[in-house]
């Protein structure tokens, strides 16, 4: 019964995870950037929804649209105007562009918000699940399944919309895609944007989930990190498969070892895939 | 391009000018000053170091923190034990060599970013198992030095020249590295690996030395700094910015020169003290934005840009613009601009 | 050619930069009482920071508005020099330094937490600088023999006895008890205090253990210590953890017959953060709104500091921001008694203790930490916080049981 609780949990948390790395994924996957800025941005996007829910009552899953949308405009002007310019620079510069950056965004945060937690508290309460002696809790159940929801569309857009098949054509060959007629410029910045939104939609997820500060930016960049790593790049359900995987990892990794070897255990496996398989269990060849 | 050493006897004057600066400024400078002296020279240690790594072999390397962190606990807890100071960083800077020949063999075989996060990990694998060996380490609670039997000036004067001597030591590694076989080889990975590998490169030993170089004195140096403060835990020895500023300010200097990274050290703490002094609450956004103009505007850094041509690149589409407007068009000053930056560029 | 312009350039501009930073700190006359005090005003730490600095500067403008401490026969003002150490340790302990050499200053207030202040003991000690600890409670700061450094935190186990007390006392039924713990300086020793006060009253220690710093669920910790079964749950940390905590013990029906945590409870935040489920968490706390002392100091009684507090920053002052107000006015009676600003008359004097603030009587140890009062025990009932303990301030009772 304990074991099962703790599948249960590591589950939940997964979903949770595979959110917050998605966006993370597809920039990286298709622009091959990592961006530093996206744990900054789900916590703009949990922001707002703790706003829009406090002052103007807005629930904050009914929120997740305008979330998105907004970081989504930040997004684009952010890739159009300055990160275009550093295609095809290597990684490095690409990295420390983006750190930088965040710094920016993170500063602006601080001094907006100032660094006390906020957490959404949902009024009336979603409640529990209780499946004998299994709990679930609803909220987070909620999350989960919105999460999946997100990717499973991000999906079928990247599958059956002109502009997702355009992103996957960068994302395959570059200059093939430009030479069939690709704007490969407005595809990047299009990209960058989608993820940005859905860094957005994380964010109002997370408000209702964890306490949210700017300080809790490099806690959810980490752990978009490992997810993709452990699900590979380029990859869909490799997000939502990471996720889980490493939800699972932290919660039996507490229940093997105690809670303060949970990440280690994480980073060790990281570790250990990149030594072995560095494109991740669905990933696919091509990017480094 | 590096100019140093070469022979005109102009370069070799300038050379000797700095050395002594160096030598004498503790005489001529405060205690405060002196910190801020022995801040810049770790800086310009861990820089070095990077260069090899991140400049020559051109691999994006994040295990600076390791290192250091790795170094610094090392050094404190064998100096807890009662090993003189000097000694327990030689022995510190052993250790960490042997790490990172160790952790090279898993790693380096990875390419861009793979390689930069695995590096990241180290650091945070260490700092995770240091934290849980309370009983050596002090885990969470941190690890405590006795104080220094030293006066206070003198303790100054012993930090800032352990520190000049281990940044001096990087900085003959990396002179020397520079005309060896070594160097040749590593800037033949970092153009193409693979051709390297055709033209008879032992790309994975010499990645390995690369490596194995860019520890011992980031090692020595953590120890240096945990016997220079007192006191060291494990969530600020393997802080992810130890990592991210000897980069930047790598690139601000210009990677794979010999003394683009002391440069960008010294720019860049200067900066950084300045911007600190007088905004406190934005300092890390304007620190951001400094990064952010540093990559779009001199991506090669400072000794690898002929600065120049980014003037007059500047200055031109300024007059393309001004010749534009009607009013402007008898009286292109930008026109002359251009022309006088063109004429310097030209002469020199 | 070109590279030697470079070079002699920006030596150039090097010297400039350092000769306006040595001209501009500029040493100020011996006509006031200069205190160094290196905060942490930007990082992780940065919300307590803010607090302490609220408190010291509420001190500094009620002593100024009266003219100053009292020095012999003349009244000197006071002024606190402020360095940002950035939430880095290290820093701090530099930034110290650089107080006490180049500013000169007569005293010290020491950074935030039970690390930091550890650490820039060190350079108290060497300087024989008088330095006043706002926040250091775990007596393994206190371990090195110092002289200089005095605390107005009472030793972690005087939170964990009271507590114990009140448990074993107010609800006999428990006798099973879960710790968890962060994996911190002062979070983990508080956590072994609690061990040790439990153990001692035949209270079992059924589950102990320590999250990582920046733990982002604690969902299966909490399941281990739901299958373990315990009936009073302690749990150690800062207030984020806290309230993830709080709201995952409540995701597992965790509905132990005590629930105790430090020290998020005491905040409006954690209220706020956490809603219906802060009601009856117990925590305890070295200094509360609810107290009633009356003082030799400026502020003469807790209620007239409260009521200052308020009138300033318009929101009620919780211990962080009393602690902070607290070593002012500790600074100032022990120099008012000592008659001078010379450092060992003022060590002198603060040694000898026994002196009556609105924080409570302060006394120290030979160590340096305070052991004069009893920290009150707070409990949350319907979103606001009521004294269960001492009964000099009672203003609630025990309540058992979580909703």
């Amino acid at each position: 019964m304990l074991s099962l609780q703790i599948l249960i949990n590591g589950i939940l948390l997964g979903g949770l995870y595979s959110c917050i790395a998605v966006g993370f994924s597809l920039v990286w996957g298709v622009l091959n950037i990592i961006n530093i800025l996206h744990g900054s941005m789900i916590v703009l996007g949990a922001y707002a929804a703790f706003f829009a829910y406090s002052q103007l009552g807005i629930h904050p899953f009914a929120f997740i649209p305008i979330a998105g949308l907004s970081l989504f405009i930040l997004g684009y002007g952010l890739q159009a105007k300055i990160i275009n310019r550093v295609m095809g620079a290597p990684v490095l510069i690409t990295l420390t562009l983006t750190f930088g950056l965040n710094l920016i965004l993170d500063n602006m945060m601080m001094v907006a918000f100032k660094a006390d937690y906020r957490k959404i508290i949902l009024d009336p309460p979603l409640g529990l699940l209780e499946l004998g002696s299994l709990l679930i809790p609803i909220d987070r159940l909620y999350a989960m399944v919105l999460a999946l929801g997100l990717v499973g569309c991000l999906y079928a857009i990247l599958r059956a919309t002109q502009i997702g098949r355009a992103i996957v054509a960068v994302r395959m060959d570059r200059d093939a895609a430009a030479l069939m007629g690709v704007k490969v410029k407005q595809i990047y910045a299009v990209t960058f944007a989608t993820g940005a939104f859905m860094a957005g939609a994380a964010g109002c997820l997370m408000s209702v989930i964890f306490p949210i500060s700017p300080l809790t930016s490099n806690a959810f960049l980490g752990k978009a990190f490992v997810v993709c790593v452990l699900g590979g790049l380029g990859s869909m359900p490799g997000v939502i498969l990471g996720g889980i995987l490493l939800g699972l990892l932290e919660s039996f990794g507490t229940l093997w070892l105690g809670p303060d070897f949970s990440t280690t255990i994480a980073f060790v496996v990281l570790l250990t895939l990149l030594m072995f398989r560095p494109t991740g269990l669905l990933g696919k060849r091509g990017f480094e | 391009m590096n100019a140093l050493f070469c022979s005109k006897p102009a370069h070799i004057v300038v050379a000797v000018l700095f050395l002594l600066a160096f030598l004498f400024f503790p005489w001529v400078a405060n205690n405060y000053l002196l910190r801020i002296g022995t801040t810049m020279l770790m800086y310009s240690a861990l820089a070095l170091s990077w260069n090899f790594i991140g400049g020559f072999a051109g691999y994006p390397s994040f295990a600076t923190a390791a290192f250091f962190g790795l170094g610094a606990y090392v050094g404190g807890i064998l100096q807890n034990k009662g090993i003189p100071a000097p000694l327990a960083w030689l022995l510190a800077g052993l250790l960490v060599t042997i790490f990172a020949v160790v952790i090279g063999r898993i790693i380096l075989h990875l390419k861009g970013h793979y390689f930069a996060i695995a590096s990241l990990v180290i650091g945070d694998v260490l700092r995770e198992i240091i934290n849980g060996m309370t009983s050596l380490t002090g885990g969470g609670m941190g690890l405590n030095l006795a104080a220094q039997k030293m006066g206070v000036t003198e303790q100054a004067q012993f930090f800032y020249f352990s520190m000049l001597t281990v940044a001096g030591l990087a900085l003959v590694t990396t002179v020397l590295l520079d005309r060896s076989r070594l160097g040749f080889g590593l800037r033949c990975i970092e153009q193409n690996e693979d051709a390297a590998v055709r033209i008879g490169i032992n790309t994975d030993r010499f990645k390995t030395a690369a490596f194995m170089l860019s520890s011992t004195f980031v090692g020595m140096a953590g120890a240096v700094y945990v016997s220079w403060t007192g006191y060291i835990d494990p969530g600020e020895a393997f802080e992810v910015l130890i990592s991210v500023k000897p980069i930047v300010m790598t690139l601000l200097g210009g990677a794979g020169t010999i003394l683009g990274p002391v440069y960008g050290a010294f720019l860049f703490l200067l900066l950084e003290e300045t911007v600190w002094r007088n905004f406190l609450n934005i300092h890390s956004g304007i620190l951001g934005l400094l990064v952010v103009l540093l990559i779009l505007f001199l991506p090669r850094g400072i000794l690898n840009t002929n600065l120049w041509s980014v003037v007059e690149a500047h200055a031109r589409v300024l007059r393309t613009y001004f010749r534009l407007l009607p009013r402007f068009q008898g009286i292109n000053l930008w026109a002359w601009v251009v022309r006088i930056i063109r004429n310097i560029r030209h002469q020199s | 050619m070109r590279t030697q312009i470079k070079n002699l350039l920006r030596h150039a501009l090097q010297g400039l930069m350092l000769t306006t930073a040595v001209v501009s700190t500029s040493v100020i006359a011996q006509e006031s009482v200069l205190v160094g005090a290196p905060l942490p005003l930007t990082g992780p730490l940065s919300p307590e920071g803010t607090k302490l600095q609220r408190g010291y500067d509420l001190w500094v403008e009620e002593v100024n508005k009266a003219g100053g401490i009292a020095v012999g026969n003349k009244k000197l003002p006071v002024k606190i020099i402020y360095y940002d150490y950035q939430s880095n340790t290290p820093k701090a302990v530099q930034l110290a330094e650089k107080l006490v050499i180049d500013d000169k200053v007569n005293f010290l207030f020491s950074p935030f937490g039970s690390g930091a202040t550890k650490a820039a003991s060190a350079v108290s000690e060497k300087y024989g600088v008088p330095t006043l600890a706002p926040t250091a409670s775990s007596v393994e700061v206190y371990d090195r023999g110092y002289k200089n450094l005095f605390g107005t935190f009472t030793p972690n186990d005087s939170l964990t006895e009271p507590l114990a007390d009140l448990v074993k006392s107010g609800a006999p039924e428990v006798k099973r008890v879960a710790i968890l713990s962060r994996n911190d300086l002062y979070p983990l020793a508080l956590g072994q205090d609690f061990e040790k006060s439990a153990k001692k009253r035949g209270i079992e220690v059924v589950y102990f253990d320590k999250y990582p710093i920046g733990a982002l669920d604690h969902a299966s910790a909490i399941t281990q210590i739901r299958s373990s079964k315990p009936d009073w749950i302690v749990v150690t940390g800062y207030i984020n953890d806290l309230i993830l905590i709080r709201k995952q013990l409540g995701d597992q029906k965790v509905r132990p017959v005590v629930l105790t945590m430090i020290n998020g409870p005491v905040y409006q935040e954690f209220i706020d953060a956490t809603g219906p489920l802060s009601n009856n968490v117990t925590t305890a706390t070295w200094w509360h709104p609810a107290a009633r002392y009356t003082s030799q100091d400026l502020f003469k009684s807790s209620e007239n500091y409260t009521k200052l507090f308020k009138a300033k920053y318009k929101d009620d002052p919780d211990f962080t921001n009393a602690t902070g107000s607290a070593v002012g006015v500790l600074l100032q009676l022990a120099i008012e008694r000592a008659g001078s600003l010379d450092r060992d008359k003022v060590r002198a004097s603060l040694a000898a203790g026994n002196f009556k603030t609105f924080f409570g009587p302060l006394s120290f140890s030979p160590e340096g930490y305070a052991n004069s009062y009893i920290p009150p025990i707070i409990q949350v009932q319907n979103g606001r916080s009521a004294v269960l303990y001492p009964k000099a301030i009672k203003s609630g009772d025990f309540r058992l049981g979580l909703d």
